[in-house]
């Protein structure tokens, strides 16, 4: 083994740290504003990616160091033969007991994040009892069902329901909850902002509940390799005050209710050749 | 070496075999299958007068009049940046072009001030960021601050970019609807070359307006793969369905063309005139289609590309769309029933087609029916739309609507019918409270427990 073997495993720790410290400098970290996640929930998660970062940091780095400690001792001494060990016991408990206290620190530590992720009965009781929104993932699009104002959303399509595809409408500072359906093959319902992940499956409706902490207009894309159009499945998650977001329903209802004749703003209808009429 | 040169060709052939798969379209208009079917001296001057007036996709053209924006831009030479003897470009940054389209790369430049006056350039580079715009040097052309010039055929050009990164895909490079992917898609996707679309908001025999396009662009067609583009622009939108009408246009006008000879000219013409029983030569034939090339064709192409053009312009009039004389008759469960008892009416035969209770299957949907373009019986049993699908009626409990779920969507759909299919239009026969009872009934189906 030369030399240049150390340096060779020496670049790779200082690049992988040089890199990390880099990167929310340079735009490689998480997305929008800062690299800080647009929900309450999503800070933890990021949080929670931090320790994980700066353990596994750590003992890369250290594992690196001793390599190359050790490439470095054996190049620079030609004299001493190598001699042929059969274990160690004390070695072998301390790197057993160490990556495995870790590994159980890690899991104790973010159960409670998990829990309130994805477990139901810890999701906010308000979001569960009055859920926003059905969402609906097709090849390759998405369609978003709300119940009427003031009403509450029905497993069934209702008459009075609200329709819309590909823009999300959202209140900010309480969480809401969408209903997720697929209506044939697998999605996934991804707000990268938010850190939200969530695959859709035909058959089934998933819950998904989100708090988004600050107004602006968010990334909806899919997730799952789901046809040819898969990287056409944008859509936009609006997220806006509770009054912006009540007059966005009320503009909803006068314009899925419009029978050609009645008044509606012209603002969400700008396309349209009733805006003229 | 034991990694001998058989494992080299193996794993060179890897990204080979990779590439392989992958199917790319073929960048030309294709012609109609009709057109393919005319003799050769037919199909030629077709074929060429189509390639005269439309282009091909890298070089667009259209002739004048018309309805689909070229996109002419006005620009002004704002300073001339020095260039050396030996710089075969002559530099200049303009202004006019802020709202131009990125890829002025390639189109030619005409000079409608200055000592260019008349002359035509290619641009040969241009950034968008600063709006400098390199043409080749010749003696003729010495832009100085304040000449004008004109870029044309920026808006076709954008449109099609648009169409082949986003519909090309489905609906085919021509608009003929078979683009890669329409194999796998049921309902297969709209061959726009009849410039019949369904869902449209103007009377049954007007074209659709630019809007009902866009529409369907922006919020997609609920229940088929046609997916909504709501993220594109509004000025996206409207660019691709500029050069999905123009498309049209191309495709209608072929049809017209075609339309003219074919009776007379087809191989299968030919075959029955030249036969025992026709009784004609071939060279007669000819020399009759020589003919009326050189005294008809002319005239017939004028005719074919204006009644076109004119038709999609009136399409766009306020008059051509159907606005309902009174306002949606209030949702009432007698309404519902009055609308229920004209379903089943003979006046309508809805249920002929969509079944007595709305589900789509009418005892229509069991018959025999006729092509109109060809008065030949179908082989399969059951409706069928202009482009020659099978169209079963739709099931008016799913709560699907193609056309949009609005009260005015349905009022249109009953008003107007579905253009292309066998859906009628009920704007004459029945009166407007009639049909606002019918829009009730419609729409409470979905919703009217498992009736």
């Amino acid at each position: 083994m030369g030399k240049g073997w150390c340096l060779f495993f020496l670049f790779w720790p200082v690049a992988a740290v040089v890199s990390c410290a880099m990167a929310p400098f340079v735009g490689w970290s998480f997305p929008y504003d800062n690299a800080q996640a647009a929900s309450n929930l999503g800070i933890r998660i990021d949080d929670l990616f931090y320790i994980i970062l700066i353990v596994t940091a750590i003992v890369f780095v250290g594992t690196q160091a001793v390599l190359v400690y050790a490439l470095w001792r054996g190049a620079n001494n030609r004299e001493e033969r190598a001699t042929n060990v059969h274990g160690n016991h004390k070695l072998e408990l301390i790197w057993s007991i160490i990556p495995g206290a870790i590994l159980l620190f890690l899991a104790i530590y973010q159960m409670n994040i998990w829990a309130d992720f994805r477990i139901k009965k810890y999701y906010p009781e308000a979001a569960v009892k009055d859920p926003l929104a059905e969402v609906t993932a097709r090849q390759f699009e998405w369609r978003f069902r709300y119940p009427a104002i003031g009403k509450k959303l029905q497993q069934k399509p209702q008459p009075d329901d609200l329709y819309s595809v590909n823009e999300l409408h959202v209140p900010f500072g309480k969480p809401v909850m969408i209903q997720l359906r697929s209506d044939d093959v697998q999605h996934s319902f991804f707000l990268p902002a938010l850190r939200i992940k969530q695959d859709a499956l035909p058959g089934l409706q998933i819950p998904v509940w989100f708090e988004a902490n600050k107004p602006g207009t968010y990334d909806l894309v899919c997730a799952e390799l789901c046809g040819w159009g898969h990287y056409k499945m944008k859509a936009h998650v609006i997220v806006q005050s509770e009054d912006e977001y009540q007059a966005y329903l009320k503009n909803l209802t006068q314009k899925q209710f419009y029978d050609g004749l009645g008044k509606i703003a012209a603002k969400e209808t700008g396309t349209e050749s009733e805006a003229v009429e | 070496m034991r990694f001998g040169f058989r494992r080299l060709i193996l794993l060179s052939l890897i990204p080979l075999i990779s590439f392989t798969g992958c199917e790319q379209p073929q960048v030309k208009f294709v012609f109609s299958q009709k057109t393919n079917e005319l003799i050769p001296e037919a199909a030629k001057p077709v074929k060429e007068a189509l390639v005269r007036q439309f282009g091909n996709p890298f070089e667009l053209t259209q002739f004048e009049g018309l309805p689909t924006d070229f996109g002419d831009v006005q620009g002004t030479v704002k300073s001339v940046e020095s260039s050396g003897k030996d710089q075969p470009l002559i530099r200049f940054q303009a202004t006019g072009l802020e709202n131009a389209y990125d890829k002025l790369l390639g189109l030619p430049l005409e000079w409608t001030s200055g000592k260019g006056q008349g002359h035509i350039s290619r641009i040969k580079e241009y950034d968008f960021e600063t709006g400098t715009i390199a043409v080749e040097k010749s003696p003729e052309i010495d832009p100085q601050s304040g000449d004008t010039f004109l870029v044309e055929c920026v808006r076709l050009q954008f449109g099609r970019d648009l169409y082949n990164r986003h519909c090309m895909h489905c609906h085919g490079m021509s608009g003929e609807g078979t683009g890669p992917t329409s194999r796998y898609l049921n309902p297969p996707p709209r061959d726009f070359r009849l410039g019949i679309y369904k869902y449209t908001s103007t009377k049954p025999t007007s074209k659709a307006q630019e809007a009902d396009l866009a529409r369907t662009v922006k919020e997609g067609i609920a229940g088929t793969y046609m997916p909504s583009f709501k993220l594109l622009t509004d000025d996206e939108v409207s660019a691709i369905v500029n050069y999905v009408i123009w498309l049209s246009i191309r495709g209608e006008t072929e049809k017209k063309l075609v339309d003219e000879l074919f009776l007379d000219y087809s191989e299968t013409a030919l075959a029955e005139r030249t036969s025992e029983d026709g009784g004609e030569t071939r060279e007669e034939v000819l020399e009759e289609l020589k003919e009326y090339m050189e005294l008809d064709f002319p005239d017939t192409l004028e005719f074919a590309t204006s009644s076109v053009a004119e038709a999609w312009e009136e399409a766009n009039l306020e008059d051509a769309i159907v606005t309902p004389q009174t306002p949606r008759v209030a949702d009432t469960p007698e309404s519902r029933e009055r609308g229920r008892k004209l379903y089943l009416s003979q006046k309508t035969k809805c249920a002929s087609c969509h079944g007595p209770q709305g589900r789509g299957n009418g005892t229509a949907t069991q018959d025999f029916w006729t092509n109109p373009a060809t008065n030949e019986k179908y082989s399969e049993r059951g409706l069928h739309d202009i482009w020659g699908n099978l169209l079963p009626p739709r099931n008016l409990h799913r709560g699907i609507y193609r056309g949009g779920r609005r009260p005015i969507d349905t009022y249109r759909r009953l008003y107007s019918g579905i253009k292309g299919t066998p859906m009628p239009a009920f704007g004459g026969s029945l009166t407007d409270e009639e049909l606002w009872d019918m829009v009730n009934y419609v729409m409470s189906l979905p919703y009217d427990g498992n009736r």
